[in-house]
């Protein structure tokens, strides 16, 4: 096994391998990438682990342009937030990460991550919610479910697979929902099983009060999951809570928990953002919030406990820097940066009955929009195209989409459509050939067919 | 058609339905009395929070003021705990005399989400004027605004007030004080959002006034209107009175502000006994951020919604208002329509018919967006009291928490009457983090739109958590909590989270299993619940019936099955 003092000299190593790379290519050509791994073969059982990077991101200080007819514009529009290519790992074709994305840079260099700069919809909407759904649904389509959810109606059993989509965050994203399947949120790995809780010392139990009868609660509670609404009773809601308890009935009842129906606690192989001896520190010097990194270390969590996930969904929120973004930007990118590349890391360390967990794993990343390209008085506002990537071995990584041209902005000074760079195309890349659906069924998924990206 | 008609005559279960809606609900005998008295005006004086004569609970008030003055929290926090390093960390004990949350006036320097989540929380649950805390939870969610980012809890709880008082004025009032509000200013950025000289204006409160606050998404407005918005209300902000400056008394360099007031950066002196927004004293420098005419190249006159404005001008009113308010004339169905749905998704039904919007926005307009006429109108009508209005939403997890807690806590009276804690809940350790992980994390919204409600408040976890919350509401359930003594170890304390007497839910000793169920279905108000499911439950937990200790914990299961059964969600 390759330890982490082994594989990050491997990525210095690597250095900029990446020096040559144009920015509209495929990632399949990496000009004098000798370091370069090839992509793995899609695994027999693959998972993937989508990260929200919610509120609009600033990806034209996550991926600047440093050199290209791109630098004179972005430093006109941006004379204060501009970011300088010092404080960048060079890409090649004049754009740079910032250095800040903790430990991206390495595995951009090593060809683990396809970058789609420019990628949005033709359909933009500068409303956060509204850009939000569009994502989520994938397709105009009447409804309104999410493309993950009717991937769930036509790829989960009908009754059954309840734990084959779980988002780790407190709330069902409509990214989630299908017309009759969604996925089970479970934000916490303590305490999950009902009714876990009432037994230790959480109840009284001293004195005249025995412990309550947990099974009779239990069974109690089930019962009224399955019988049917009296008549006159509001079905939507009524439906709503029966469907919504079960999926946690079931989901905990699931033999997958084991036999004390408790995720087994482990211990992260690495450090993560959040963890108080993480090596980086927020700019003021404070530690980085752990929101995204104990959001990924639960889902390291399930994968080792051998629960059947093929889809995960986290988020990490705080990215709408309308202000304050000179401070703001540089400890989000450290959160998300070292977030996932912990996760990378400690994912090598988890053997599952299908392969090691790493091999896996591909995490795909993505936010509503990025911003305005001028920034106002110390913020930006909303903007239209934004900067998706994904993440993972399997991967065959490198520029895909096109960097947009700053010196060609729409009426209202956003990035303009790049039809290349459609996000429906990620969606059928990842359906097609990461959770294995045949081309016809993705289509119908996403409502049309959409060119595939060729990172997998 | 909507039948906006006013009720002439209602019985308990209707007093039951107008209080679970707005209120957080009222006991049966609570129900019974009101129903004696006759609707409209009784609806009118509910609205309106004063309590009446007739309904005998004038001492409700004064107790109420007295304890949530100086006894209404179970709970304290150390100075600092130095151990977490982050100024008011709370440390969570059991006092001997339990105190007021600490979280405004000279305590505004703790700054502290749960105890400001728990002060509210209290105030639901016992402030005998049950309306204003309902109407502040709707617009709550409306104009919602989050601790996270204002990071000044005292400043929360004041737009918090406003909501509690201004809350039934007319909707171009309401929208304009919000907009002046500290911690919205805070929120939305109207602090940097400088438009002077040629400057490029910050538009997040301008585009979210109007998606989120007034019309909708798209609904009537343009990209364009939203940068001269924004410049219109360039320099909104606030300045602190030295007074209201309140420092940690461990870290000087730490503070928070227990008031502030609204100012526009117009370029005019700021006197010496005040601080600018940033905690800079208003001692010489001068910010210019909203164009005043007097500088080079700026504009004074924008063009909003077809209509033009000289946002230099007062006229009585700041300058930019009149942009502002004009979005109530220039776009009158398009935000009466907005609002007339956001009051029938949160009071009435969230599958209402489109009709209804329309009838209840021309209400609206009818009465010039006035809140108060309207909502009584509403509240006194046939359609509200419809039976296809009733138990058709899910309740959102702060009232369904709140709710039950009326129906199983002690009284205001009967638990300050307890010694030597009191027998309130333990909101403090009860509200964070399980608000949140009921989706509905109270003063702290995840973004600017709030929460979805009705059926969007239900998931796998968000169920999960209210069966862990009605757990601690019906089983008697107690919580070790540990804090930092100061002196190098931790103390352990142990707190009943829901203080309850299952006596007191029982004015006449029940003499069946269903006596029990009837008696806990009454005060827990849960939509209809299957017949076989309910014989189910009482055959199980009673072959045979006794009424002593162990089946007095028989009726905490059952009530603790019916909160958490699909029924129990509804309201």
């Amino acid at each position: 096994m390759t330890t982490r003092r082994e594989f990050l000299q491997a990525s210095a190593a690597a250095g900029t391998a990446l020096v040559g790379l144009t920015a509209c290519s495929g990632g399949g050509s990496k000009g004098g990438g000798s370091t370069t791994e090839p992509p793995t073969p899609v695994p027999s059982a693959p998972i993937l682990v989508v990260v929200n990077i919610d509120g609009g991101y600033d990806w034209l200080s996550v991926m600047p342009p440093t050199s290209s007819a791109n630098r004179a514009p972005y430093e006109a529009l941006r004379p204060t937030l501009k970011i300088d290519a010092a404080a960048t790992t060079d890409l090649g074709s004049g754009v740079g990460l910032n250095a800040d994305l903790l430990g991206l840079g390495e595995l951009s260099s090593l060809g683990r991550v396809a970058w789609i700069p420019g990628i949005g919809m033709s359909n933009f909407s500068l409303s956060h919610f509204t850009a939000q759904d569009l994502w989520s649904q994938g397709a105009n389509i009447p409804g309104g479910n999410g493309w993950l959810g009717r991937f769930a109606d036509v790829a989960f059993a009908p009754s059954g697979d309840v734990l084959r989509g779980i988002t780790v965050t407190s709330d069902l994203p409509l990214m989630l929902r299908g017309a009759t399947r969604g996925f089970v949120s479970i934000s916490n790995s303590s305490g999950f099983v009902f009714p876990s809780y009432l037994r230790g010392n959480k109840v009284v139990s001293t004195g005249a009060h025995p412990l309550y009868d947990t099974a009779l609660l239990e069974n109690g509670w089930g019962t009224s999951l399955t019988t049917p609404a009296p008549t006159g009773s509001s079905q939507s809601g009524y439906q709503a809570a029966q469907a919504m308890g079960k999926a946690f009935y079931d989901a905990q009842n699931d033999p997958a928990f084991g036999t004390n129906n408790q995720l087994p606690a482990r211990t992260p192989s690495v450090l993560y953002p959040g963890d108080s001896t993480y090596p980086t520190t927020r700019v003021d010097g404070g530690r980085l919030s752990g929101s995204l990194g104990n959001q990924l270390k639960l889902i390291a969590q399930m994968i080792a406990s051998g629960l059947p996930g093929q889809v995960y969904y986290a988020r990490l929120g705080g990215w709408d820097t309308h202000s304050n973004q000179a401070n703001d930007i540089p400890n989000l990118q450290r959160v998300l940066g070292g977030s996932l590349r912990a996760f990378y890391d400690d994912l090598k360390s988890i053997t599952t009955a299908s392969g090691n967990a790493q091999d896996r794993v591909m995490i795909l990343a993505y936010s509503e929009f990025g911003r305005r390209c001028k920034e106002n008085d110390g913020g930006t506002d909303h903007g239209t195209a934004g900067l998706a990537f994904a993440l993972g071995k399997g991967v065959k990584g490198g520029m895909y989409g096109a960097y947009p041209n700053l010196a060609d902005l729409d009426a209202n000074g956003n990035m303009k459509y790049n039809a290349a760079a459609d996000f429906r195309s990620l969606y059928a890349t990842v359906l097609d050939r990461w959770l294995g659906q045949a081309t016809t069924t993705t289509n119908t998924l996403l409502g049309a067919s959409y060119p595939r990206f060729g990172f997998l | 058609m909507a039948d906006f008609a006013p009720i002439s005559s209602w019985t308990a279960d209707d007093v039951m339905h107008f209080a679970r809606r707005a209120g957080f609900g009222v006991t049966p005998e609570r129900a019974a009395e009101l129903a004696a008295l006759p609707p409209a005006a009784t609806i009118d004086a509910w609205v309106e929070g004063t309590v009446s004569a007739t309904v005998a609970a004038a001492g409700d008030a004064a107790l109420f003021g007295a304890v949530l003055g100086n006894r209404a929290d179970t709970v304290t926090e150390g100075a600092w705990d130095a151990s977490v390093g982050v100024a008011g960390a709370v440390n969570v004990a059991k006092v001997p005399a339990p105190h007021a949350f600490l979280v405004s006036g000279a305590e505004a320097w703790r700054n502290n989400l749960a105890a400001g989540q728990s002060y509210w929380a209290f105030r639901m649950q016992y402030n005998p004027a049950s309306f204003p805390e309902r109407l502040a939870l709707f617009w709550h969610n409306l104009f919602a605004t989050g601790w996270d980012k204002v990071n000044n809890m005292a400043l929360m709880l004041n737009q918090i007030e406003l909501l509690r008082t201004q809350g039934l004025s007319g909707f171009a009032d309401l929208l304009a004080a919000v907009s002046k509000d500290p911690a919205m200013s805070l929120w939305l950025d109207s602090v940097t959002n400088n438009a002077s000289y040629s400057g490029t204006p910050n538009e997040n409160y301008a585009r979210e006034v109007m998606e989120l606050y007034s019309l909708g998404v798209d609904n009537g407005y343009n990209q364009t209107d939203i940068t001269q918005l924004a410049r219109a209300l360039s320099g909104w902000s606030f300045v602190i009175p030295t007074s209201a400056k309140v420092v940690n008394p461990s870290n000087p360099g730490n503070w928070k502000a227990s008031t502030a007031t609204f100012t526009v950066y117009q370029g005019q002196p700021i006197g010496a006994n005040h601080l600018w927004w940033g905690g800079t004293p208003g001692n010489g420098k001068v910010y210019y951020m909203h164009p005043d005419g007097t500088h080079g190249g700026e504009t004074t006159s924008i063009s909003f919604l077809g209509n033009t404005f000289n946002i230099t001008t007062a006229g009585g009113l700041a300058p930019g208002e009149n942009a502002l308010r004009s979005i109530l004339t220039s776009r009158a169905s398009n935000c009466a329509n907005f609002l007339a749905k956001r009051i029938l998704t949160h009071f009435v039904n969230g599958h209402y018919a489109p009709g209804d919007a329309t009838d209840l926005s021309n209400v609206l307009q009818g009465n010039g967006f006035d809140l108060r006429a309207t909502l009584k109108t509403l509240f006194k009508s046939n359609y509200f009291f419809d039976a296809s209005n009733r138990f058709c939403l899910v309740e959102g997890p702060v009232s369904w928490t709140v709710r039950a807690a009326r129906m199983l806590g002690m009284s205001l009276a009967a638990g300050d009457a307890q010694a030597p804690a009191k027998g309130f809940p333990a909101w403090r350790v009860i509200t964070s983090p399980y608000f949140d992980q009921m989706g509905m994390k109270l003063l702290d919204p995840g973004g600017p739109n709030g929460w979805h409600e009705d059926t969007a408040w239900l998931n796998s976890n968000t169920m999960r958590y209210r069966t862990r919350m009605a757990a601690a509401l019906c089983l008697a359930e107690s919580y070790t909590t540990y804090y930092h003594n100061g002196g190098g170890s931790y103390v352990g304390e142990t707190l009943v989270l829901f203080p309850s007497n299952v006596d007191d839910w029982f004015p006449v000793a029940p003499t069946s299993g269903l006596d029990v169920y009837n008696r806990l279905v009454a005060l827990l108000q849960p939509g209809p619940i299957p017949a076989t499911v309910r014989d189910g439950w009482i055959a199980a937990l009673w072959p045979s019936f006794l009424w002593d200790t162990p089946n007095k914990d028989k009726a905490r299961e059952l009530a603790f099955l019916i909160l958490c059964c699909p029924a129990g969600q509804l309201y």
